[in-house]
Protein backbone atom coordinates (compact mmCIF):
# COMPACT_ATOMS: atom_id res chain seq x y z
CA UNK A 1 0.00 0.00 0.00
CA UNK A 2 1.49 3.15 -1.07
CA UNK A 3 0.00 6.44 0.92
CA UNK A 4 0.91 10.16 -0.98
CA UNK A 5 -0.77 13.26 0.98
CA UNK A 6 -1.44 15.05 -2.39
CA UNK A 7 -2.33 18.44 -0.34
CA UNK A 8 -4.02 19.99 2.34
CA UNK A 9 -6.64 22.53 2.12
CA UNK A 10 -9.27 24.23 4.15
CA UNK A 11 -8.71 21.72 7.19
CA UNK A 12 -8.78 18.87 4.34
CA UNK A 13 -6.38 16.43 3.60
CA UNK A 14 -6.51 14.63 0.19
CA UNK A 15 -4.80 11.41 0.28
CA UNK A 16 -3.83 9.38 -2.88
CA UNK A 17 -3.83 5.53 -1.87
CA UNK A 18 -2.88 2.95 -4.20
CA UNK A 19 -3.22 -0.61 -3.47
CA UNK A 20 -1.12 -3.45 -3.51
CA UNK A 21 -2.34 -6.19 -6.00
CA UNK A 22 -2.18 -8.72 -3.61
CA UNK A 23 -3.80 -6.98 -1.15
CA UNK A 24 -6.68 -6.71 -3.79
CA UNK A 25 -6.75 -10.15 -4.21
CA UNK A 26 -6.55 -11.27 -1.01
CA UNK A 27 -9.51 -9.15 -0.74
CA UNK A 28 -11.16 -10.87 -3.14
CA UNK A 29 -10.68 -14.06 -2.12
CA UNK A 30 -12.53 -13.11 1.05
CA UNK A 31 -15.72 -11.39 -0.84
CA UNK A 32 -15.49 -14.59 -3.20
CA UNK A 33 -15.53 -16.87 -0.39
CA UNK A 34 -18.61 -14.55 1.02
CA UNK A 35 -20.59 -14.01 -1.72
CA UNK A 36 -20.39 -17.51 -2.58
CA UNK A 37 -22.46 -18.60 0.82
CA UNK A 38 -25.05 -16.64 -0.69
CA UNK A 39 -25.00 -16.66 -4.40
CA UNK A 40 -28.17 -18.84 -5.48
CA UNK A 41 -26.25 -20.36 -8.97
CA UNK A 42 -28.34 -23.22 -10.85
CA UNK A 43 -26.29 -26.30 -11.02
CA UNK A 44 -24.78 -25.22 -7.68
CA UNK A 45 -25.28 -25.93 -4.14
CA UNK A 46 -24.54 -22.82 -2.23
CA UNK A 47 -21.55 -21.78 -1.16
CA UNK A 48 -20.09 -24.81 -3.90
CA UNK A 49 -19.76 -22.72 -6.99
CA UNK A 50 -15.63 -22.40 -8.55
CA UNK A 51 -15.03 -18.88 -8.17
CA UNK A 52 -14.75 -18.59 -12.37
CA UNK A 53 -18.32 -19.55 -12.31
CA UNK A 54 -19.51 -16.94 -9.57
CA UNK A 55 -17.10 -14.57 -11.39
CA UNK A 56 -19.22 -15.24 -14.39
CA UNK A 57 -22.33 -15.38 -12.52
CA UNK A 58 -22.77 -11.99 -10.72
CA UNK A 59 -19.48 -10.18 -12.55
CA UNK A 60 -16.18 -9.40 -12.19
CA UNK A 61 -17.20 -5.77 -11.26
CA UNK A 62 -19.76 -6.14 -8.56
CA UNK A 63 -17.19 -8.82 -7.02
CA UNK A 64 -14.21 -6.21 -7.23
CA UNK A 65 -16.93 -3.91 -5.92
CA UNK A 66 -17.49 -6.00 -2.67
CA UNK A 67 -13.82 -6.27 -2.04
CA UNK A 68 -13.45 -2.70 -2.05
CA UNK A 69 -16.11 -2.15 -0.12
CA UNK A 70 -14.27 -4.04 2.16
CA UNK A 71 -10.95 -2.93 2.11
CA UNK A 72 -11.19 0.45 1.79
CA UNK A 73 -12.31 1.30 5.33
CA UNK A 74 -8.85 -0.98 6.77
CA UNK A 75 -6.83 0.84 4.17
CA UNK A 76 -7.79 4.25 4.86
CA UNK A 77 -7.55 3.11 8.38
CA UNK A 78 -4.29 2.50 7.92
CA UNK A 79 -3.33 5.05 5.78
CA UNK A 80 -4.41 7.65 8.76
CA UNK A 81 -1.96 5.71 10.98
CA UNK A 82 1.02 6.03 8.79
CA UNK A 83 0.42 9.94 7.71
CA UNK A 84 -0.52 10.45 11.27
CA UNK A 85 -3.24 12.28 10.67
CA UNK A 86 -6.69 12.30 13.04
CA UNK A 87 -9.79 12.44 10.97
CA UNK A 88 -12.86 13.96 12.69
CA UNK A 89 -15.25 12.97 10.74
CA UNK A 90 -16.22 10.40 8.01
CA UNK A 91 -14.01 11.05 4.77
CA UNK A 92 -15.32 10.99 1.33
CA UNK A 93 -13.80 8.05 -1.26
CA UNK A 94 -13.49 8.35 -4.52
CA UNK A 95 -12.25 5.14 -6.13
CA UNK A 96 -9.97 6.74 -8.91
CA UNK A 97 -9.08 3.45 -11.15
CA UNK A 98 -9.45 -0.15 -10.29
CA UNK A 99 -6.09 -1.83 -11.87
CA UNK A 100 -3.87 -1.28 -10.10
CA UNK A 101 -6.33 0.10 -7.15
CA UNK A 102 -6.02 3.59 -6.34
CA UNK A 103 -8.51 5.53 -4.41
CA UNK A 104 -8.55 9.00 -3.81
CA UNK A 105 -9.97 10.20 0.01
CA UNK A 106 -10.28 13.72 1.34
CA UNK A 107 -10.10 13.50 5.17
CA UNK A 108 -11.71 15.92 6.99
CA UNK A 109 -9.20 17.43 9.40
CA UNK A 110 -9.40 19.32 12.64
CA UNK A 111 -10.16 23.02 12.86
CA UNK A 112 -7.69 24.80 13.71
CA UNK A 113 -8.48 27.86 15.75
CA UNK A 114 -6.06 30.98 16.21
CA UNK A 115 -7.76 32.40 18.78
CA UNK A 116 -7.21 36.45 18.32
CA UNK A 117 -5.72 38.91 21.26
CA UNK A 118 -9.40 38.16 23.28
CA UNK A 119 -8.08 39.44 26.41
CA UNK A 120 -7.75 42.46 24.99
CA UNK A 121 -11.16 42.77 23.77
CA UNK A 122 -12.97 45.45 25.73
CA UNK A 123 -16.47 46.91 24.50
CA UNK A 124 -19.16 48.12 27.18
CA UNK A 125 -22.58 47.21 27.46
CA UNK A 126 -24.81 49.67 26.00
CA UNK A 127 -26.16 52.13 28.63
CA UNK A 128 -29.93 51.13 29.51
CA UNK A 129 -32.10 54.16 29.81
CA UNK A 130 -35.80 54.19 30.24
CA UNK A 131 -37.68 57.77 29.43
CA UNK A 132 -40.74 58.76 31.05
CA UNK A 133 -42.53 58.42 28.01
CA UNK A 134 -42.34 54.42 27.90
CA UNK A 135 -43.71 54.06 30.70
CA UNK A 136 -46.67 56.21 30.18
CA UNK A 137 -47.00 54.31 26.73
CA UNK A 138 -47.55 51.02 29.07
CA UNK A 139 -50.06 53.11 31.63
CA UNK A 140 -51.87 54.24 28.00
CA UNK A 141 -52.57 50.64 27.08
CA UNK A 142 -53.30 49.42 30.60
CA UNK A 143 -55.48 52.25 30.48
CA UNK A 144 -57.28 51.06 27.23
CA UNK A 145 -57.58 47.16 28.15
CA UNK A 146 -59.31 48.33 31.46
CA UNK A 147 -61.27 50.92 29.67
CA UNK A 148 -65.20 50.61 30.05
CA UNK A 149 -68.01 51.60 27.49
CA UNK A 150 -70.97 53.90 28.12
CA UNK A 151 -74.16 54.86 26.20
CA UNK A 152 -74.38 58.22 25.16
CA UNK A 153 -76.58 60.34 23.12
CA UNK A 154 -75.06 61.72 20.57
CA UNK A 155 -73.63 61.43 16.96
CA UNK A 156 -71.46 58.77 16.49
CA UNK A 157 -67.51 59.04 16.39
CA UNK A 158 -64.12 58.00 16.06
CA UNK A 159 -63.14 55.51 18.63
CA UNK A 160 -66.77 54.80 19.47
CA UNK A 161 -68.71 50.99 19.69
CA UNK A 162 -71.58 51.07 17.54
CA UNK A 163 -74.42 48.21 17.59
CA UNK A 164 -75.42 48.06 14.25
CA UNK A 165 -77.75 45.51 11.86
CA UNK A 166 -76.16 45.52 8.71
CA UNK A 167 -78.14 44.28 5.37
CA UNK A 168 -75.66 44.41 2.06
CA UNK A 169 -76.12 42.74 -1.20
CA UNK A 170 -73.66 42.76 -4.05
CA UNK A 171 -75.51 42.68 -7.47
CA UNK A 172 -79.02 41.56 -5.59
CA UNK A 173 -76.96 38.67 -4.03
CA UNK A 174 -76.34 39.00 -0.12
CA UNK A 175 -73.39 39.98 0.76
CA UNK A 176 -72.90 40.69 5.00
CA UNK A 177 -76.21 40.23 6.95
CA UNK A 178 -75.80 40.85 10.65
CA UNK A 179 -77.87 41.79 13.51
CA UNK A 180 -76.42 43.41 16.40
CA UNK A 181 -72.81 43.58 15.59
CA UNK A 182 -70.34 45.55 17.76
CA UNK A 183 -68.23 47.63 15.71
CA UNK A 184 -65.68 50.25 16.52
CA UNK A 185 -64.90 52.68 14.56
CA UNK A 186 -61.61 53.36 13.75
CA UNK A 187 -59.37 55.35 11.49
CA UNK A 188 -58.17 53.38 8.28
CA UNK A 189 -60.49 50.63 9.47
CA UNK A 190 -59.89 48.06 6.24
CA UNK A 191 -62.90 45.96 7.39
CA UNK A 192 -65.85 44.92 6.47
CA UNK A 193 -64.35 47.46 3.64
CA UNK A 194 -62.51 50.41 3.50
CA UNK A 195 -64.62 53.47 4.17
CA UNK A 196 -67.03 51.92 6.17
CA UNK A 197 -66.41 52.93 9.18
CA UNK A 198 -66.35 56.66 7.59
CA UNK A 199 -69.67 56.10 6.76
CA UNK A 200 -70.74 54.85 10.11
CA UNK A 201 -69.09 58.53 12.13
CA UNK A 202 -71.80 61.02 12.74
CA UNK A 203 -75.01 58.64 12.47
CA UNK A 204 -77.49 58.76 15.35
CA UNK A 205 -78.98 56.20 17.75
CA UNK A 206 -81.49 54.59 15.82
CA UNK A 207 -80.99 55.79 12.22
CA UNK A 208 -80.76 54.38 9.18
CA UNK A 209 -78.28 54.95 6.51
CA UNK A 210 -78.05 53.36 2.63
CA UNK A 211 -74.90 54.15 1.02
CA UNK A 212 -72.50 52.33 -1.76
CA UNK A 213 -68.93 51.53 -1.56
CA UNK A 214 -66.66 49.57 -4.28
CA UNK A 215 -64.99 46.81 -2.90
CA UNK A 216 -61.19 46.94 -3.35
CA UNK A 217 -59.19 45.20 -6.21
CA UNK A 218 -57.43 42.89 -3.94
CA UNK A 219 -60.38 41.92 -1.86
CA UNK A 220 -59.30 38.50 -0.02
CA UNK A 221 -62.90 36.86 -2.36
CA UNK A 222 -61.39 37.28 -5.70
CA UNK A 223 -64.58 36.80 -7.59
CA UNK A 224 -66.02 39.63 -5.29
CA UNK A 225 -63.03 41.98 -6.09
CA UNK A 226 -63.45 45.53 -7.32
CA UNK A 227 -67.66 45.01 -7.43
CA UNK A 228 -69.88 47.54 -5.93
CA UNK A 229 -71.72 46.48 -2.72
CA UNK A 230 -75.19 48.20 -1.41
CA UNK A 231 -74.89 48.56 2.39
CA UNK A 232 -78.31 49.11 4.58
CA UNK A 233 -76.83 49.60 8.12
CA UNK A 234 -78.93 50.96 11.11
CA UNK A 235 -77.66 52.08 14.54
CA UNK A 236 -79.19 50.96 17.51
CA UNK A 237 -76.47 51.73 19.97
CA UNK A 238 -73.46 54.70 20.14
CA UNK A 239 -71.03 53.98 23.67
CA UNK A 240 -68.54 55.86 23.86
CA UNK A 241 -64.87 54.49 25.07
CA UNK A 242 -64.06 55.77 29.13
CA UNK A 243 -60.65 55.28 30.06
CA UNK A 244 -60.24 54.74 33.68
CA UNK A 245 -58.92 57.87 35.90
CA UNK A 246 -55.46 57.65 36.54
CA UNK A 247 -55.93 57.37 40.15
CA UNK A 248 -55.31 55.13 43.18
CA UNK A 249 -58.20 53.12 42.02
CA UNK A 250 -56.98 52.37 38.86
CA UNK A 251 -53.95 50.68 39.81
CA UNK A 252 -55.43 48.07 42.34
CA UNK A 253 -57.61 47.25 38.97
CA UNK A 254 -54.59 46.95 37.11
CA UNK A 255 -52.94 44.83 40.14
CA UNK A 256 -55.37 44.34 43.87
CA UNK A 257 -51.60 44.26 45.48
CA UNK A 258 -50.58 47.80 44.31
CA UNK A 259 -52.18 50.63 46.53
CA UNK A 260 -50.86 53.97 44.92
CA UNK A 261 -50.64 54.77 41.46
CA UNK A 262 -47.21 56.24 42.14
CA UNK A 263 -46.31 52.30 43.17
CA UNK A 264 -48.13 51.12 39.68
CA UNK A 265 -45.89 53.52 37.87
CA UNK A 266 -43.05 52.34 40.29
CA UNK A 267 -43.23 48.55 39.24
CA UNK A 268 -43.88 49.34 35.43
CA UNK A 269 -40.67 51.34 35.39
CA UNK A 270 -39.03 48.20 37.15
CA UNK A 271 -40.48 45.50 35.00
CA UNK A 272 -39.50 47.83 31.80
CA UNK A 273 -36.02 48.30 32.97
CA UNK A 274 -35.42 44.31 33.90
CA UNK A 275 -36.54 43.95 30.37
CA UNK A 276 -34.31 46.42 28.47
CA UNK A 277 -31.50 45.42 30.74
CA UNK A 278 -32.08 41.71 30.16
CA UNK A 279 -32.08 42.33 26.59
CA UNK A 280 -29.33 44.68 26.77
CA UNK A 281 -27.30 41.88 28.20
CA UNK A 282 -28.24 39.41 25.41
CA UNK A 283 -27.29 41.89 22.93
CA UNK A 284 -23.57 42.59 24.68
CA UNK A 285 -23.04 38.75 25.16
CA UNK A 286 -23.57 39.01 21.03
CA UNK A 287 -21.33 41.93 20.78
CA UNK A 288 -18.69 40.31 22.83
CA UNK A 289 -18.67 36.95 21.34
CA UNK A 290 -18.99 38.18 17.90
CA UNK A 291 -15.74 40.04 18.63
CA UNK A 292 -13.99 37.41 19.85
CA UNK A 293 -14.63 35.30 17.14
CA UNK A 294 -13.45 37.99 14.59
CA UNK A 295 -10.43 38.25 16.06
CA UNK A 296 -9.94 35.02 15.52
CA UNK A 297 -8.91 32.84 12.39
CA UNK A 298 -10.97 30.00 12.22
CA UNK A 299 -9.99 26.74 9.34
CA UNK A 300 -12.27 23.91 9.36
CA UNK A 301 -13.38 21.43 6.89
CA UNK A 302 -16.64 21.94 4.81
CA UNK A 303 -18.35 18.75 6.46
CA UNK A 304 -18.47 20.39 9.60
CA UNK A 305 -21.12 23.00 8.21
CA UNK A 306 -23.27 20.47 6.06
CA UNK A 307 -23.44 18.59 9.58
CA UNK A 308 -24.79 21.65 10.95
CA UNK A 309 -27.17 22.32 8.04
CA UNK A 310 -28.30 19.07 8.39
CA UNK A 311 -29.22 19.69 12.18
CA UNK A 312 -30.70 23.22 11.77
CA UNK A 313 -32.47 21.45 8.62
CA UNK A 314 -33.87 18.74 11.07
CA UNK A 315 -34.75 20.73 13.68
CA UNK A 316 -36.81 22.89 11.53
CA UNK A 317 -38.50 20.26 10.21
CA UNK A 318 -39.58 18.94 13.53
CA UNK A 319 -40.43 22.16 14.37
CA UNK A 320 -42.73 22.17 11.70
CA UNK A 321 -44.18 18.90 12.63
CA UNK A 322 -45.41 19.94 15.92
CA UNK A 323 -47.10 22.34 14.65
CA UNK A 324 -48.85 20.45 12.42
CA UNK A 325 -47.28 21.21 9.26
CA UNK A 326 -45.51 18.52 7.03
CA UNK A 327 -41.98 19.72 5.75
CA UNK A 328 -43.38 19.21 2.25
CA UNK A 329 -46.40 21.16 3.16
CA UNK A 330 -43.86 24.60 4.56
CA UNK A 331 -41.80 24.29 1.47
CA UNK A 332 -44.94 24.52 -0.98
CA UNK A 333 -45.97 27.00 1.26
CA UNK A 334 -43.18 29.43 0.90
CA UNK A 335 -42.32 28.18 -2.50
CA UNK A 336 -38.61 26.83 -2.14
CA UNK A 337 -37.56 23.36 -2.29
CA UNK A 338 -35.41 21.82 0.12
CA UNK A 339 -32.10 22.06 -1.77
CA UNK A 340 -33.13 25.91 -1.45
CA UNK A 341 -34.04 25.83 2.37
CA UNK A 342 -30.53 23.96 2.92
CA UNK A 343 -28.86 26.62 1.04
CA UNK A 344 -30.71 29.52 3.19
CA UNK A 345 -29.31 27.60 5.97
CA UNK A 346 -25.66 27.85 5.08
CA UNK A 347 -24.47 31.19 6.56
CA UNK A 348 -26.18 30.74 9.88
CA UNK A 349 -24.54 27.02 9.79
CA UNK A 350 -21.59 28.37 8.97
CA UNK A 351 -21.78 31.16 11.63
CA UNK A 352 -22.49 28.88 14.75
CA UNK A 353 -20.12 26.15 13.32
CA UNK A 354 -17.45 29.02 13.83
CA UNK A 355 -18.40 30.74 17.27
CA UNK A 356 -18.67 27.43 18.59
CA UNK A 357 -15.39 26.30 17.96
CA UNK A 358 -13.92 29.38 18.75
CA UNK A 359 -15.70 29.08 22.22
CA UNK A 360 -14.68 25.76 22.57
CA UNK A 361 -11.15 26.88 22.16
CA UNK A 362 -11.59 29.63 24.83
CA UNK A 363 -13.15 27.30 27.62
CA UNK A 364 -9.78 25.49 27.03
CA UNK A 365 -7.79 28.42 27.27
CA UNK A 366 -9.22 29.66 30.12
CA UNK A 367 -9.69 26.51 31.65
CA UNK A 368 -13.50 25.96 32.49
CA UNK A 369 -14.70 23.44 32.89
CA UNK A 370 -18.19 22.10 34.55
CA UNK A 371 -18.53 20.05 37.65
CA UNK A 372 -21.06 16.84 38.09
CA UNK A 373 -22.40 19.34 40.79
CA UNK A 374 -23.36 22.11 38.28
CA UNK A 375 -24.45 19.91 36.39
CA UNK A 376 -27.20 18.35 38.14
CA UNK A 377 -28.29 21.83 39.19
CA UNK A 378 -29.41 22.76 35.96
CA UNK A 379 -30.68 19.41 35.19
CA UNK A 380 -33.42 20.03 38.20
CA UNK A 381 -33.61 23.27 37.06
CA UNK A 382 -34.96 22.10 33.44
CA UNK A 383 -37.04 19.44 35.35
CA UNK A 384 -38.66 22.38 37.72
CA UNK A 385 -39.25 24.49 34.87
CA UNK A 386 -41.57 21.49 32.61
CA UNK A 387 -44.76 20.91 33.38
CA UNK A 388 -46.32 17.46 33.36
CA UNK A 389 -45.02 14.42 34.02
CA UNK A 390 -41.68 15.57 35.86
CA UNK A 391 -40.01 11.73 36.79
CA UNK A 392 -40.32 10.96 33.15
CA UNK A 393 -38.97 13.99 32.01
CA UNK A 394 -36.04 13.64 34.60
CA UNK A 395 -35.28 10.09 33.60
CA UNK A 396 -34.88 11.05 29.78
CA UNK A 397 -32.32 13.38 30.92
CA UNK A 398 -30.38 11.61 33.02
CA UNK A 399 -28.68 9.76 30.22
CA UNK A 400 -24.71 10.16 29.74
CA UNK A 401 -25.97 12.02 26.25
CA UNK A 402 -28.62 14.14 27.87
CA UNK A 403 -25.50 14.87 30.62
CA UNK A 404 -23.37 15.70 28.15
CA UNK A 405 -25.09 18.10 26.14
CA UNK A 406 -26.47 20.08 29.22
CA UNK A 407 -22.57 19.98 30.37
CA UNK A 408 -21.30 21.58 27.28
CA UNK A 409 -24.57 24.06 27.25
CA UNK A 410 -23.13 24.98 30.83
CA UNK A 411 -19.88 25.59 29.51
CA UNK A 412 -20.89 27.97 26.71
CA UNK A 413 -22.70 29.76 28.87
CA UNK A 414 -19.41 29.73 31.50
CA UNK A 415 -17.29 30.42 28.61
CA UNK A 416 -19.65 33.58 27.40
CA UNK A 417 -19.79 34.71 31.29
CA UNK A 418 -15.93 34.39 31.23
CA UNK A 419 -15.67 36.51 28.27
CA UNK A 420 -18.22 39.37 28.95
CA UNK A 421 -16.37 39.77 31.80
CA UNK A 422 -13.31 40.18 30.04
CA UNK A 423 -14.41 42.74 27.81
CA UNK A 424 -16.09 44.74 30.41
CA UNK A 425 -12.77 44.76 32.20
CA UNK A 426 -14.04 43.58 35.57
CA UNK A 427 -11.80 40.14 35.79
CA UNK A 428 -8.46 40.39 35.10
CA UNK A 429 -7.49 37.94 32.58
CA UNK A 430 -6.28 35.02 33.76
CA UNK A 431 -2.57 34.51 32.78
CA UNK A 432 -1.94 31.76 30.36
CA UNK B 1 -26.18 -33.97 -39.24
CA UNK B 2 -23.95 -31.32 -39.36
CA UNK B 3 -21.58 -30.47 -36.52
CA UNK B 4 -22.85 -27.54 -35.66
CA UNK B 5 -26.12 -28.84 -34.49
CA UNK B 6 -24.50 -31.52 -32.42
CA UNK B 7 -22.98 -29.41 -29.40
CA UNK B 8 -25.85 -28.01 -27.77
CA UNK B 9 -24.00 -26.44 -24.85
CA UNK B 10 -21.87 -26.80 -21.82
CA UNK B 11 -23.13 -28.15 -18.73
CA UNK B 12 -21.57 -26.29 -15.90
CA UNK B 13 -22.53 -27.96 -12.75
CA UNK B 14 -21.08 -28.08 -9.11
CA UNK B 15 -20.21 -31.81 -10.19
CA UNK B 16 -19.07 -31.19 -13.70
CA UNK B 17 -16.61 -28.32 -13.27
CA UNK B 18 -15.31 -30.70 -10.01
CA UNK B 19 -13.88 -33.27 -13.01
CA UNK B 20 -13.18 -30.82 -15.69
CA UNK B 21 -9.54 -29.76 -14.03
CA UNK B 22 -8.39 -32.97 -12.72
CA UNK B 23 -9.72 -35.27 -15.32
CA UNK B 24 -9.69 -33.42 -18.19
CA UNK B 25 -13.68 -34.33 -18.60
CA UNK B 26 -15.97 -31.92 -20.00
CA UNK B 27 -19.56 -32.31 -20.30
CA UNK B 28 -21.69 -30.80 -22.66
CA UNK B 29 -25.66 -31.38 -24.07
CA UNK B 30 -25.66 -32.49 -27.38
CA UNK B 31 -28.30 -33.45 -30.16
CA UNK B 32 -30.14 -36.18 -29.51
CA UNK B 33 -28.97 -38.01 -32.86
CA UNK B 34 -25.38 -36.89 -32.51
CA UNK B 35 -23.36 -40.31 -32.16
CA UNK B 36 -19.80 -40.27 -30.35
CA UNK B 37 -17.49 -39.81 -33.48
CA UNK B 38 -19.42 -36.60 -34.40
CA UNK B 39 -19.26 -35.18 -30.75
CA UNK B 40 -15.24 -35.42 -30.92
CA UNK B 41 -14.88 -33.97 -34.37
CA UNK B 42 -17.69 -31.18 -33.01
CA UNK B 43 -15.56 -30.94 -29.64
CA UNK B 44 -11.94 -31.07 -31.80
CA UNK B 45 -12.83 -28.41 -34.19
CA UNK B 46 -14.41 -26.07 -31.88
CA UNK B 47 -12.44 -25.79 -29.21
CA UNK B 48 -9.31 -26.61 -30.90
CA UNK B 49 -8.33 -29.82 -28.64
CA UNK B 50 -7.71 -33.35 -28.81
CA UNK B 51 -10.39 -36.09 -27.63
CA UNK B 52 -9.04 -39.32 -26.33
CA UNK B 53 -12.99 -40.49 -25.54
CA UNK B 54 -16.27 -39.81 -25.53
CA UNK B 55 -19.39 -41.13 -23.16
CA UNK B 56 -22.78 -40.49 -23.86
CA UNK B 57 -26.13 -40.75 -22.00
CA UNK B 58 -29.51 -40.12 -22.33
CA UNK B 59 -31.24 -38.54 -19.89
CA UNK B 60 -34.18 -39.50 -19.36
CA UNK B 61 -36.98 -36.78 -19.23
CA UNK B 62 -39.14 -36.01 -15.99
CA UNK B 63 -42.57 -35.88 -15.33
CA UNK B 64 -43.71 -32.14 -14.73
CA UNK B 65 -47.34 -30.73 -14.25
CA UNK B 66 -48.62 -28.87 -17.05
CA UNK B 67 -51.65 -26.50 -16.59
CA UNK B 68 -52.83 -29.13 -14.26
CA UNK B 69 -51.85 -32.44 -16.15
CA UNK B 70 -48.82 -34.59 -15.86
CA UNK B 71 -46.38 -34.54 -18.32
CA UNK B 72 -42.83 -35.45 -19.54
CA UNK B 73 -39.85 -32.99 -20.09
CA UNK B 74 -38.12 -33.86 -23.10
CA UNK B 75 -35.27 -36.61 -22.59
CA UNK B 76 -31.85 -35.52 -23.64
CA UNK B 77 -28.49 -36.56 -25.00
CA UNK B 78 -25.60 -35.77 -22.21
CA UNK B 79 -22.07 -36.34 -23.09
CA UNK B 80 -18.69 -36.39 -21.06
CA UNK B 81 -15.77 -35.85 -23.50
CA UNK B 82 -12.20 -36.72 -22.03
CA UNK B 83 -9.69 -35.12 -23.80
CA UNK B 84 -5.99 -35.38 -24.05
CA UNK B 85 -3.54 -34.89 -20.90
CA UNK B 86 -2.94 -31.26 -20.96
CA UNK B 87 -5.78 -30.00 -23.19
CA UNK B 88 -8.28 -27.48 -21.82
CA UNK B 89 -10.99 -26.00 -22.36
CA UNK B 90 -12.31 -22.23 -21.16
CA UNK B 91 -15.83 -22.67 -20.44
CA UNK B 92 -17.06 -19.14 -20.36
CA UNK B 93 -20.33 -19.68 -22.52
CA UNK B 94 -23.63 -19.16 -21.07
CA UNK B 95 -24.16 -20.68 -17.87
Amino acid sequence: MKVTREKTENSQAFLRIEMEPAEVEESLEQSYQRLAKKANIPGFRKGKAPRVVLERYIGKDSLLEDALNNLLPQAYEKALKEQEIEAIANPSIEIAQTDPVVFKATVPLKPTIELGDYQQIRLAPEPVELTEDEVNTVIEQLRRQHATWEPVERPADFDDLVALDIESHIEEKPFINQQGVQYQILHDQPLPVPGFAEQLSGMKGGEEKEFKLKLPEDYSRAELAGKEARFKVRVSEIKQQRLPELDDEFASLVNPDLKTLDSLRERISANLRLMAEEKAKREFEERVVEAVVDSSQVEFPPVLVEMEIARLFDQQARQLQTSNIGLEEYLGRVGKTEEELREELRPLAIKRVTSSLVLGRTAEEEKIEVSDAEINAELENMVQSVTGNKDEVKKRLDSPQARDSIGQLLATRKTIQRLVEIAGGSTNARKK
Amino acid sequence: MHLYEVLRRPLITEKNTAIQAPQGKYAFKVGAEANKEQIKQAVEKAFNVGVIQVNVMTVPGKERRLRGRWVMSPSWKKAIVTLKPGDKIELFGGV
